[in-house]
């Protein structure tokens, strides 16, 4: 079976000194093309940080990673960027946008940097994204100037606009209300019917959690073994 | 270039902190300017003031010696000293010297002459004077005689002389009169005194007796030769350099003005120095400004690099980010310090104090324009490398994490 993400044995031993905590110990994960997974857990224990090593900004103590059929985990820092660049996307919980550039232009911004330049093509995926998050008529505002949960939105388009093979979101959710929280899911879920990537999901939200196809529990630095929800459509 | 786009987003997202910054780097480059040109304004001041009435360079006979002296009025003047031998030294081809140096591109004017020693003789007053036999279309070549007429007029005629106003006064002569000239070489003459200057030069205005060559022949005894050749120059900076071709080029000795007024070189140099201290101050001033603003700026703007940095964005591009806001400012801040320098120079230059000349001898053409706005915007780029690189390195995790 080809999937899009395999993690053996990754470990995370973080020295301070003296101090040594170890905040995962062993985790392997698999992802399947075009799956939607949860990542839950109580708070410390590790999501965020198993999120930074899946998404090369953050190097294990231990563990092998093969993102898309090629090994991650003993490239070089530029590679990796290369990748990130490439083949990931990222959603945060804050949005992390540029405030002065507009919503088109964050959203081009990963394709454009490397380019030297906005394309016409790249304005055209930008702005075809920003119209399924629903902000087409917000495209040249300001990013400075929208709302959270549009900010969070834009930030969801920027995530997908070099079509990433896998999406990671930590707590894409986590500052927006109700409403805004549910919308940016359904939009996940949307992007996720339509394009077929594949996104892992850090969340604290039961709803947001209850949507995805599966999730995956850690619990004190390891993954705990779940009943798995069935895939829709499957 | 992307880069170039970002860069100039940053700096217009923040127009107040920008338009302080450019002025910053502005006023710096006025500073330099301003210096510039007032430093190179006074050397060619003073240089006027010390070669308007004199030679850029003198050729001589190579076998002749001379003395520096020091004139009545501390100046140092080259006194002639004479070799009383038999066989006078003297410029012999001096015609065919003359076509070569009229030849050279930055020769203003030229003299040859015969210059001697003699006596003026005016019943029983009898005064020293340096004789120079000179064309007489050659008589302001060197030395502006004739707009210092104070009276008579500046024909010289066959048997005419021109003296200062000082000497003039010392023998009681005054314009149409006769004098007798009595020379070294034994010769003796009646002439008419056809006119008094008056330059200002207490050397000149007491010292000097001016003739035509010919009449000048027969008194020094030189038939043909000339004594020395006097050469002006539209650069006097550039009389080294040219003494040294004409020493090579006619076997002549070449002596630059330079050489007879050593306190002035020095005086020259040491004005430089200080000029271009102020300058290396006032660039450095800029560095740090540009400098300490990127830093800040690259601080300030931590998560947006990370964000760049997580989404793969290569440390090669930021850099470029934050180094093209430093050729920007620099290029902007050099061009409007470029502007403000010059008029500022022009204002001062165009001010006149009680004397009717400008109160700062400030030369607002020789403000270094090209030379500061190259080093500004290098310097501009020079202090954004350090921000640049530390904005490269930032950590994204670090600054998602805030
Ligand atoms: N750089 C670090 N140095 C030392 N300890 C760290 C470092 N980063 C994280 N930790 C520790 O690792 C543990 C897991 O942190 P992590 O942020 O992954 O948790 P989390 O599951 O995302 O929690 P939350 O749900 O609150 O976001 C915590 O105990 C934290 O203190
Ligand atoms: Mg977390």
């Amino acid at each position: 079976m080809s999937s899009v993400l395999q993690a053996r044995g990754v470990v995370m031993t973080f020295r301070n000194g003296d101090e040594e905590t170890q905040v995962l110990r062993g985790i392997d994960v698999d992802l399947a093309p075009g799956e939607l997974v949860a990542l839950v857990g109580a708070s410390g224990s590790g999501k965020s940080t198993l999120l930074s090593i899946l998404g090369l900004l953050l190097r294990p103590t231990e563990g092998e990673i093969q993102i898309a059929g090629q090994r991650v985990d003993d490239m070089g820092e530029k590679a990796r960027a290369a990748f990130r660049n490439q083949r990931l996307g990222f959603v945060f919980q804050f949005h992390h946008l540029l405030p002065d550039f507009s919503a088109m232009e964050n959203v081009a911004f990963p394709a454009a940097a490397p380019a030297g330049g906005i394309s016409p093509e790249m304005r055209r995926r930008a702005l075809s994204l920003l119209e399924r998050v629903g902000l087409a008529d917000r495209a040249h505002f300001p990013a400075s100037r929208l709302s959270g949960g549009q900010k969070q939105r834009v930030a969801i388009a920027r995530a997908l606009m070099n079509r990433p093979e896998l999406v990671i979101a930590d707590e894409p959710t986590g500052n927006l209300d109700l409403r805004s929280a549910g919308q940016v899911l359904d939009l996940m879920g949307e992007v996720n019917r339509e394009e077929g990537g594949t996104f892992l999901i850090c969340t604290h939200d039961e709803h947001v959690a209850a949507r995805c196809h599966r999730r995956i529990l850690l619990v004190d630095g390891k993954v705990q073994p779940q009943e798995e929800k069935a895939i829709p459509g499957g | 270039m992307f880069a170039l786009t970002v860069a100039r987003r940053y700096l217009t997202s923040n127009p107040a902190q920008t338009v302080l910054l450019v002025t910053g780097v502005a006023l710096g480059v006025t500073v330099f300017i301003f210096i510039t040109a007032l430093i190179e304004g006074l050397a060619i001041n003073l240089t006027e003031q010390v070669t308007g009435n004199s030679a850029h360079v003198t050729l001589e006979p190579a076998t002749r010696l001379a003395q520096i002296l020091p004139g009545d009025d501390g100046v140092r003047t080259e006194g002639v000293a004479l070799i009383s031998t038999f066989q006078r030294s003297q410029i012999r081809t001096w015609s065919s010297t003359v076509d070569l140096i009229r030849s050279q591109s930055g020769v203003a004017g030229l003299s040859p002459q015969i210059s001697g020693n003699a006596f003026l003789v005016k019943g029983e007053a009898v005064q020293p004077v340096s004789v120079t036999g000179l064309e007489p279309e050659g008589l302001d070549a060197i030395t502006p005689i004739t707009p210092s007429l104070v009276s008579g007029q500046g024909a010289l005629g066959a048997d005419g002389l021109l003296i200062g106003v000082e000497l003039a006064k010392d023998l009681g002569l005054t314009a149409g009169q006769p004098v007798l000239l009595r020379t070294d070489r034994g010769g003796e003459r009646l002439l008419t005194v056809r006119g008094i200057f008056k330059t200002g030069l207490q050397s000149l205005d007491s010292r000097v007796a001016f003739m035509s060559l010919q009449t000048a022949r027969p008194l020094f005894n030189l038939p043909e030769g000339v004594t020395n050749i006097e050469v002006k120059l539209d650069e006097p900076g550039r009389a080294r350099e040219v003494a040294d071709f004409l020493a090579g080029a006619t076997g002549l000795r070449a002596t630059p003005w330079q050489d007879k007024n050593l306190n002035l070189e020095a005086a020259l140099d040491a004005q430089g120095r200080t000029g271009t201290l102020i300058q290396i101050f006032s660039l450095i001033s800029i560095i740090i400004g540009v400098a300490s603003a990127l830093v800040l700026s690259a601080y300030r703007r931590r998560s947006e690099v990370g964000i760049m940095r997580a989404f793969g964005i290569s440390g090669r591009f930021i850099v470029a980010v934050f180094m093209l806001q430093g050729l920007l400012i620099g290029l902007a801040g050099g061009l409007l310090g470029c502007l403000s320098g010059y008029g500022l120079c022009t204002f001062l230059a165009s001010l006149t104090g009680a004397d009717g000349t400008p109160p700062l001898p400030i030369a607002p053409e020789r403000g270094g324009y090209v030379a500061v706005l190259i080093l500004t915007t290098l310097g501009a780029v020079l202090a954004s490398a350090f921000p640049a690189r530390s904005a490269a390195r930032i950590d994204p995790l670090e600054a998602i994490q805030q």
